[in-house]
């Protein structure tokens, strides 16, 4: 994809996505639009497959491992 | 920490991906791998014919399973001894992630920056690919069955006409146990015991000191077991850069209320996390120790108890260090103020359990043996050692320095220090299944064998000494440098001079480049460079500091041609003429079919050191033990290292030795040795009966009512034996068959185990319960002495502390002391600043390896010297500028200059990881081409001076003499 | 719903550089790119700190602000990502970075010149997760993964947190807890220099510091 496409783009690109009937893939910055491409959730794949209470429940106990004060005990 | 780009020195020049692939061996590299599987154009296709909207998580999906499955093997962090376990993902044989194991008791997933770019060891972008030798000095590729058979020849040659004893062999460190005991045996059969490993020049002194006090040469506690100090004193230790991963223990501990404290001449970043710094005079450890014992006991602050019940000798240490050790001489001496040294006491006494700490900055002096003797004496008065949060928690360096030091190439000792008398060596025919007079046979002579050989500090005196003054019929013609580098070793500048003279120098080593280089800068032929495998292209067990043992499994296949250290062994055993009897108990293997040598199997080799070597109880630890640990990390305490339940229940992690008896008896293993509190068989003990029963009318036995918990025997014993059983009328709880193995022989030699077995059933220790000894008569200083170093910047405190007498034929060679002090008394009118040197956090050793990872050195891209602002500003040097520092041996080294107040005035500091400059002069034309390490720099042992221990040959690296000059 | 931050307790940390490691060799960075790196101050004398720093992933993040091609994104955790198909590489990020976060590489795994690199906080970017795709251009995904940055699982001391906001301070509250001091451990009142003192000094130049 040619990059002067991209920018001059815009609307087209918004348009794609609306007729596509696709909820937005990203968190639409407000200040000065996101002009690239949509990119997937973190849990949007194998294991979590869209799950996204799993992922966040994973995540926070691998967060532990972080904290040896878990492990040792105090 | 300020990252210098420089992209003209950057190795991206060339893409990693495309080198590797240049490699001849048949293995795949990164983007071949991704090919094959499918994964780059598979995802480039798609990826275009997508619309802007959403790339579906399906076809990803298919894209990552495309990649084949992923291999997880657990293996341990090569860097340093503290044991960093590690997750190797692999796939269809490529090394393609590594992650954090965090079950790990040890490292609970923490790296430093070695361990964390460990993966690069799946590239060896800059190992040596193929074996090569040197011809009219050039480096020319050969083949395996070459190579063996002309180093063969030239090795056979060498001992046919100057006997086996011309031959050195350095050993490594950096071999799991299973090729270090391999090793010694290895050189054994060759008929000689020339051998030694990087042990001699790193923790030796400590070894003979600590082992001369108490029993074992080691470690006593364990960084886990700092979580449970109060107040830790370093001193000669900058664990912030040489184990960083005890700091995540020691922070821990700290965050808990622990105190610390940090004696060193610099102000190291573990000094920047300490709650004190002493800034003592580099080869001062003694003043400065016994400056605080002298407070200890003027305030009554000492265990006496403890000291009455577990020391031999502290009364007359009490009396010496009292009257000599007075808070002046202290001062003048060290240069610590009376306050400071008194404040130091009191933490130390105020907070018990209180633990020691020392590494290489107390080991390297031509006095270590008395310094480390010094920190135990210290440790004994204040009841410190046996006791959990306490102990001489002394932090080896190498990955495998201990397990090397315990089984392996030691030139004054058999696999588990049983010396190398004629007893021993029966020992080990028996255990090896060969006969004793064949072995003895393959020696020049009895007495040869039973000589200690020379030490790696001194080879190049065994090959430029004077033939005449030598202790052995020829000259050292031959030298075989196994998985070491010669940078680590001092006077650099008389080294070249012995490899110019060598017959014959080959080198063993996944990267064998500093050797190479320095030996093709001054050689035209004679060299030979063979690839090793590294330790994550083999499996094998390896003892972290603390004594625990852990199993490597093997993460990848030898990459390019190299061959397993034992499978090289093997494969020379073969043309030496004694394969059968070199492999004779062990399953042979070939884990890669015909395209590498075949090997004796690493777990039989492990079976066979567990059951030969029971005098530091390496006999407990079989290999399904060990990886049943590997497999259930998470089931340890991370303070006590015990196992509550789950299949190890009640196991220390790694069963750190002393692992008494068969691995049927289940000894837990000894996390935190002489510890009285605990029963045998909870991994308790006492200290040990090494030194006879008795002294001058006093007893060396522990007095009654000190003993290991629970035991049956309440008072002092000497160590068992057959005539011990009986009289204690334990002999007939030995089975028929234990009687008979066990008639005439001692715990360390009754192969049956069932002296240790009964023993221990009845809660006693098997080598007896003794004193420590605070006075190690047998040293050449009973009660530690301070003595100014070789090199001293105090002439006027020569003259109070003048050093020993010179030695005669000392490890085979002799060696100065006072003529050499003597000589170079007034030499620091020339050269008046201390030099010393020590670790990177990046680096590790020579420095070979690791400046060969372009991870880590992107990070340090050029050696330099520490110098105060004082010294800079006297010579107008400013910071960053080239400088030359210039030693006595008449060598100078270029490096950039760091002006910074981390040193004191008076003193530099040089790291000695480097190598790769020759005084100036890059000698990147004499490495092998595709085989030099991506960093080079000034080697500061290329200008150390000379000095040695007077008990173990440890050369002096900590305190010289230098110059700093503008370049 | 997460909120991603990085934390580096200086209290903790030794400056032994395994984040920094840990970053290089889980997304292959070439070399002359440091997304992370570790800044010491006071170096070599009484009140030395070191603390690792990386994009710090910033709410209102004054990179996204100036990029004239609006190539920056943050995701639902809060990570800020960009786009490398449209960044034109200018450096006007880098101009407004407090943390001189984006780098800019010359070659290698990245591929085009001149183009903006930064800490993903190990969350890849606007490609197919975990795809040979978004490694070549970002790196790893370890977010997609159920994993945390590289860096903050292995950091040597456990100083660098890396997670849930939320998480991180549960941690670091129960360190500061136990002890007993607070919140001048954090380095950056160190690193501006407190009231009534003197900001303190940059690292010494050249070789080790
Ligand atoms: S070098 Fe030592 S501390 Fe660093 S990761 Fe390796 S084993 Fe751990
Ligand atoms: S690149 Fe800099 S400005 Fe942008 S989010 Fe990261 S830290 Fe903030
Ligand atoms: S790994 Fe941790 S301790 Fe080491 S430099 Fe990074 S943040 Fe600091």
């Amino acid at each position: 994809m040619i990059r002067s496409a991209w920018v001059i783009g815009v609307a087209a690109a918004a348009f794609a996505l609306a007729a596509c009937g696709e909820r937005p893939q990203v968190i639409q910055y407000k200040q000065g639009a996101y002009q690239g491409k949509p990119d997937q959730k973190p849990y949007a794949n194998a294991p979590f497959d869209g799950n996204q209470q799993k992922w966040d429940n994973d995540l926070r106990q691998r967060n532990q491992a972080q904290n040896e004060y878990k492990r040792i005990g105090s | 920490m300020l990252l210098t780009r420089k992209s003209e020195s950057a190795p991206a020049a060339t893409p990693r991906l495309k080198r590797l692939s240049g490699a001849s061996a048949p293995t795949i590299d990164r983007r071949t791998f991704l090919k094959r599987s499918g994964f780059v154009a598979g995802a480039g296709a798609f990826a275009t014919q997508l619309p802007y909207g959403a790339i579906q998580p399906a076809r990803a999906q298919k894209a990552a399973e495309g990649a084949g499955a992923t291999e997880v093997h657990r293996t341990v962090c090569t860097h340093c001894s503290v044991g960093c376990a590690i997750d190797a993902h692999v796939q269809n044989g490529v090394w393609v992630r590594q992650e954090p194991v965090f079950d790990s008791p040890i490292n609970l997933g923490a790296h430093c920056a070695k361990g964390a770019s460990i993966r690069e060891h799946g590239h060896g972008e800059y190992r040596l690919k193929s074996p090569m030798k040197l011809v009219d000095g050039k480096w020319q590729k050969l083949s395996w069955d070459q190579a063996i058979n002309e180093v063969g020849d030239k090795l056979l040659a060498l001992r046919k006409d100057a006997g086996p004893d011309s031959v050195f062999w350095i050993g490594s460190s950096k071999h799991n146990n299973e090729q270090s005991y391999l090793f010694r045996k290895f050189v054994s059969y060759f008929g000689s015991n020339n051998m030694d490993h990087q042990a001699r020049i790193c923790h030796s002194t400590t070894v003979a000191g600590v082992a001369n006090t108490w029993g074992y040469g080691a470690m006593t506690n364990s960084y886990n077991d700092m979580q449970n100090t109060k107040c830790a004193l370093y001193i000669g230790s900058n664990a912030a850069e040489a184990h960083p991963v005890s700091m995540l223990h020691m922070l821990h501990a700290k965050e808990n209320g622990a105190k610390m404290i940090v004696a060193d001449p610099r102000f190291t970043r573990t000094a920047a996390k300490a709650d004190m710094h002493c800034r003592i005079r580099s080869g001062t450890d003694i003043p400065f120790l016994f400056g605080v014992l002298h407070h200890i006991f003027k305030n009554g602050w000492e265990d006496k108890q403890y000291i009455h019940d577990r020391v031999y000798g502290m009364d007359k240490v009490r009396e010496e260090v009292l009257a000599k050790w007075t808070p002046d001489k202290v001062e003048e001496a060290c240069g610590v103020p009376e306050a400071q040294v008194a404040k130091v006491a009191e933490m130390m006494a105020k907070n018990r359990p209180s633990t020691l700490v020392w590494c290489m900055g107390q080991t390297q002096h031509t006095i270590g043996n008395a310094m480390v003797r010094a920190s135990c004496i210290l440790q004994l008065a204040l009841g410190n050692i046996g006791v959990s949060g306490g102990g001489a928690n002394i932090f080896r360096g190498h990955d495998n320095v201990q397990g090397a030091t315990d089984v392996g190439p030691n030139p004054d000792s058999l696999p588990g220090y049983y010396g190398i008398a004629a007893g021993s060596w029966k020992h080990f025919a028996a255990v090896w299944g060969v006969d004793y007079d064949w072995i003895k046979g393959r020696f020049a002579s009895q007495a040869m064998m039973e000589k200690p050989g020379m030490t790696v500090s001194r080879w190049i005196d065994g090959v430029l000494e004077k033939n005449e003054l030598i202790d052995q019929d020829s000259n050292l013609r031959g030298i075989v440098f196994w998985g070491h580098a010669p940078n680590s070793q001092s006077r650099g500048k008389e080294m070249v001079e012995a490899m110019k003279k060598l017959d014959l120098l080959v080198v063993v080593d996944p990267y064998p480049s500093a050797t190479a280089a320095m030996a093709a800068m001054v050689r035209k032929d004679g060299v030979y460079l063979l690839p090793a495998a590294t330790q994550f292209e083999t499996s094998g067990s390896c003892t972290a500091s603390n004594r625990s043992i852990q199993w490597r499994e093997r993460v990848i296949s030898p990459l390019f041609e190299a061959q397993t250290d034992h499978a090289i062994m093997y494969a020379f055993a073969k043309k030496f003429g004694y394969g059968a009897e070199f492999v004779k108990n062990y399953k042979i293997v070939k884990p890669d079919g015909d395209r590498k040598f075949e090997e004796p199997e690493m777990e039989s080799v492990l079976r066979e050191i567990n059951r030969g070597v029971w005098t530091i109880g390496y006999t407990g630890q079989s290999p399904e033990r060990l990886k049943l640990h590997m497999k259930h990390m998470n089931t340890f305490d991370v303070k006590s290292l015990r196992a509550k339940g789950g299949p190890c229940d009640g196991d220390y992690f790694g069963l750190p030795w002393p692992c008494y008896g068969t691995p049927e008896i289940k000894h837990p293993g000894s996390p935190n040795l002489y510890m009285t509190s605990r029963h045998m068989m909870d991994g308790g003990g006492c200290f040990r009966a090494n030194f006879g029963v008795e002294r001058g009318g006093e007893t060396l036995l522990a007095e009654d009512g000190s003993h290991p918990a629970g035991g049956d025997l309440t008072s002092g014993y000497p160590e068992f034996d057959h005539v011990l059983m009986k009289k204690l009328g334990w002999w007939d709880e030995l089975t028929e068959a234990e009687k008979k193995a066990a008639e005439g022989k001692n715990w360390k030699t009754d192969l049956s185990g069932g002296i240790q077995r009964v023993s221990m059933k009845h809660g006693a220790h098997p080598f007896g319960n003794a004193k420590a000894r605070a006075i190690v008569w047998n040293f050449p200083d009973g009660i530690p002495q301070h003595r100014e170093p070789i090199y001293s910047p105090r002439p006027d405190l020569i003259a109070k502390y003048p050093t020993h007498d010179d030695k005669k034929a000392f490890w085979r060679l002799p060696t100065l002391f006072k003529t050499m002090q003597e000589k170079n008394k007034d030499i620091s009118k020339e050269y008046p600043i201390v030099l010393t040197s020590g670790r990177l956090v990046e680096y590790e050793g020579g420095g070979e390896e690791t400046r060969s990872n372009p991870w880590l050195a992107e990070l340090q891209q050029e050696n330099f010297v520490e110098i105060n602002p004082k010294d800079a500003n006297d010579r107008g040097i400013r910071d960053g500028e080239y400088v030359w520092v210039k030693t006595p041996t008449g060598a100078q080294l270029k490096v950039k200059a760091l002006v910074t107040e981390r040193v004191g005035a008076g003193t530099s500091f040089i790291p000695f990881h480097f190598s790769g400059w020759w005084q100036g002069k890059d000698m990147l034309e004499y490495y092998p081409e595709g085989a030099h390490p991506v960093v080079r720099g000034e080697a500061v042992n290329t200008a150390t001076t000379y000095g040695y221990d007077a008990v173990t040959m440890m050369q002096e690296t900590k305190t010289t003499l230098c110059q700093v000059a503008k370049a | 719903m997460a909120r991603m931050k990085f934390l580096c307790d200086a209290e903790r940390c030794i400056e032994c550089n395994g984040c920094v490691t840990a970053c290089k060799q889980e997304h292959d960075i070439p070399w002359g790119v440091n997304r992370r790196r570790v800044v010491t101050i006071n170096d070599g004398v009484p009140g030395e700190r070191s603390i690792s720093v990386a994009c710090m992933h910033c709410s209102d993040a004054p990179c996204m602000a100036v990029c004239p091609v609006d190539c920056f994104y943050k995701t639902e955790e809060g990570v800020v990502l960009h786009d490398k198909d449209l960044c034109i590489g200018c450096g006007y990020c880098f101009y407004a970075c407090p943390f001189g976060a984006p780098q800019f590489p010359q070659t290698g795994a990245f591929g085009v010149r001149g183009k903006m690199d930064k800490c993903t906080f190990c969350a890849g970017g606007p490609e197919a997760n975990n795809s040979e795709e978004e490694f070549r251009k970002y790196g790893r995904n370890r977010l997609a993964e159920g994993k945390l940055p590289a860096c903050a699982e292995m950091c040597s001391t456990k100083a660098l947190l890396g997670g849930d906001g939320d998480v991180l301070a549960d941690i670091y509250r129960q360190r500061v807890t136990v002890r007993g001091r607070g919140g001048d451990v954090w380095g950056w009142a160190t690193a501006y220099g407190q009231p009534g003192q003197a900001p303190a000094q940059a690292p010494a130049k050249g070789g080790k510091s």
